[in-house]
């Protein structure tokens, strides 16, 4: 019998996961794949976070900083689990430095992977360089300076293409990554912000920027830095003779075709299920749903269970996540873990 | 081969030549039609800031095309070609060639404010549709209508001489807007409208005195007097000159 909690994955999800349990006063151990803490937002390099505004490196500075000054923490960088047996209450867990340790429970945030663009040629990422992807574009905000990568002009018009790996049966993935929205306006809004004469269109099927995400990112993005809005689905992006994009499809609202020079496009990629989930499902023992991302025990009297007793999952591994719903995941998860360890303990007395 | 369903083709959007000989091949009539393409190719990125001069049209970057503007006004339910989301979609892109092909309806906006009531992001779209109608209008882009030409006319008159003299305003409205007097008084609604007033009915009963009674004959005479003398308001001296000069400067400083 253990009662000490293992932690799987650093990013938001992970690190508040450890800093909920260990702020109960169990021990815990973090076991990170990367050699760096803060998952997705400090290894993609993101710029500002949605919706606080905050940079990534701050604000997921001070929850790394959280548990690396915690002595309940044992934090293990570039390190995997390897093995792991026994039950709930009782597991052995092999890490790939060859350590073992005795925990109780094991809470999973392994998040996500980006959707890799190369995955849809037709719309020109890989094939022309002044075409990026949302991470890119933050990272490109992050230095401060809006260039096409091609030449190094200040682009007059950038093209944001939403769904981009979402909601795309061509490619298996049925699902809406949820955030990019909300991203892709606050894109547009920094991109204007530090390159005041760009236009910045952004093509879409539907605006999902969910609850208080409405006005104060699509509508600002809209109504302050006047990001323009086009119903079309890209079908196409090409070059023309004179360097610039094409982007080619339908305007639904004009029903005409178009054929619009541009000097960026940015696909706002999706959420993908991490690309290890096959290897998490067999060395923990859980199941994946029907898209791949791990799978939910019960829902409602034991949230965040996966399909193994003692063993729980949140953020961003159940499928497209934002960063403060991970976060409360995170805390809900180090309740739940510590809560059934209490219920074994006394069942066991 | 021929086109068959030539009504889902934009007229404008049709090309073809009555005579056409191609490596000797008589291709002649609707042998050689083409369609042009129907791409569009560009937006106007300076348009919706340009329109925005115009009263009115302010807040319609606002628009997310939720079509309620549309659902709810007074016109679209008489003429469904009348659609104010579309034209701000159109307005908003600067896709002005579109909105130009309902030039001649934009104007028939009756301002109930319908749409300005029901609109979920306060787009003000009866206002665009005020904005549109003026840049069509006052960019040459449409014919000025009548009321205009009429405005222009009573604006010229008031500013030259502080007054007005009817028949001048009313003589020059009907040349400008290219109406034959002389065929309207004859056999037109002027010529009706003036014997009624005048009871004409009367003198053709006989009755000379009751006509006479009834005509305006000093009116007349100072009609006619004043197509030859136009006489000043008291002191006018250079207020016309002032009030153009001002008109000029707001018109500059709203427009650019």
């Amino acid at each position: 019998m253990s009662d000490t909690v293992l932690v799987v994955g650093a990013g938001p999800t992970g690190l508040s996961a450890a800093a909920g349990v260990a702020s109960i006063g169990k021990k815990v151990i973090l076991v990170e794949k990367e050699a760096v803490l803060g998952g997705a937002p400090i290894l993609s390099g993101y710029a500002k976070l949605v919706p606080s505004g905050e940079w990534a490196k701050d604000a997921m500075g001070r929850m790394i900083k959280r548990v690396e000054g915690n002595p309940n923490v044992t934090i293990h960088k570039s390190t995997r689990v390897t093995k792991v047996e026994g039950d709930a209450g009782n597991f052995t867990v092999t890490f790939s430095n060859g350590q073992t340790a005795n925990v109780g429970s094991i809470i999973l945030g392994t998040g996500f992977t980006h959707f890799d663009s190369i995955n849809k040629p037709e719309w020109g990422f890989g094939t022309f360089e002044d075409v990026l992807t949302t991470t890119q574009m933050e990272q490109m905000v992050a230095t401060g300076k809006i260039a096409c990568p091609s030449n190094g002009r200040v682009p007059e018009r950038v093209a944001i293409l939403l769904c981009v790996g979402s909601r795309d049966r061509q490619i298996g993935r049925e699902w809406c990554s949820k955030i990019c929205c909300t991203v892709s306006t606050n894109l547009a809004m920094e991109i204007k912000e530090l390159s005041p004469s760009t236009e910045v269109f952004i093509y879409y099927m539907d605006i999902r920027t969910f609850g208080l995400y409405e006005d104060k990112f699509y509508w600002k993005s809209q109504e302050e830095f006047k990001t323009k809005f086009v119903k079309a689905r890209i079908a196409e992006v090409t070059k023309s003779p004179d360097g610039r994009l094409l982007v080619k499809g339908e305007d639904t609202l004009v029903k005409r075709p178009i054929v619009i020079p541009m000097d960026m496009v940015v696909h706002a990629v999706g959420m993908d299920p991490n690309e290890e989930n096959p290897e998490i499902s067999r060395v923990f023992g859980v199941g994946l749903e029907k898209h791949g991302y791990i799978d939910r025990g019960e829902q409602y009297t034991s949230s965040f269970s996966s399909t193994r007793r003692g063993i729980y999952v949140g953020g961003s591994a159940l499928g497209p996540e934002d960063i403060d719903t991970s976060i409360s995941h995170g805390l809900a998860m180090a309740m739940r873990a510590v809560g059934d360890l209490n219920a074994l303990v006394q069942k066991a007395a | 081969m021929a086109i068959h369903e030539k009504t889902l083709i934009d007229p404008d959007r049709l090309v073809s030549s009555d005579t056409l000989v191609v490596d000797g091949v008589d291709v002649s009539g609707h042998w050689n039609t083409m369609i042009l393409p129907r791409t569009l190719r560009t937006y106007d990125d300076g348009f919706e800031k340009h329109l925005k001069q115009y009263a009115g049209a302010e807040n319609m970057h606002r628009c997310w095309q939720c079509g309620s503007c549309t659902n709810s006004c007074t016109m679209y339910a008489q003429n469904t070609d009348f659609n104010p989301r579309y034209w701000i979609y159109l307005a908003r892109l600067g896709l002005t060639d579109e909105i130009l092909k309902d030039k001649d309806i934009i104007w028939q906006c009756v301002s109930c404010n319908r749409c300005t009531n029901i609109c979920p992001k306060d787009v003000r779209p009866e206002g665009v549709m005020k904005a549109l109608a003026h840049w069509i209008e006052s960019e040459g882009h449409g014919d000025k209508c009548k009321s205009t030409i009429f405005d222009e006319e009573f604006t010229r008159q008031c500013i030259a001489r502080g007054r007005i003299e009817d028949s001048e305003v009313m003589t020059n409205f009907f040349k400008n807007t290219q109406q034959d007097i002389k065929e309207m008084a004859l056999n037109g609604w002027l010529g009706i409208f003036v014997a009624r007033m005048n009871k004409w009915t009367e003198l053709k009963k006989g009755n000379v005195f009751k006509f006479l009674a009834r005509t305006p004959i000093m009116h007349s005479l100072h009609m006619g007097l004043a197509m030859f003398f136009k006489p000043k308001t008291k002191s006018w001296g250079r207020t016309g000159e002032v009030l153009s000069q001002y008109v000029k400067e707001q018109k500059e400083l709203a427009h650019g």
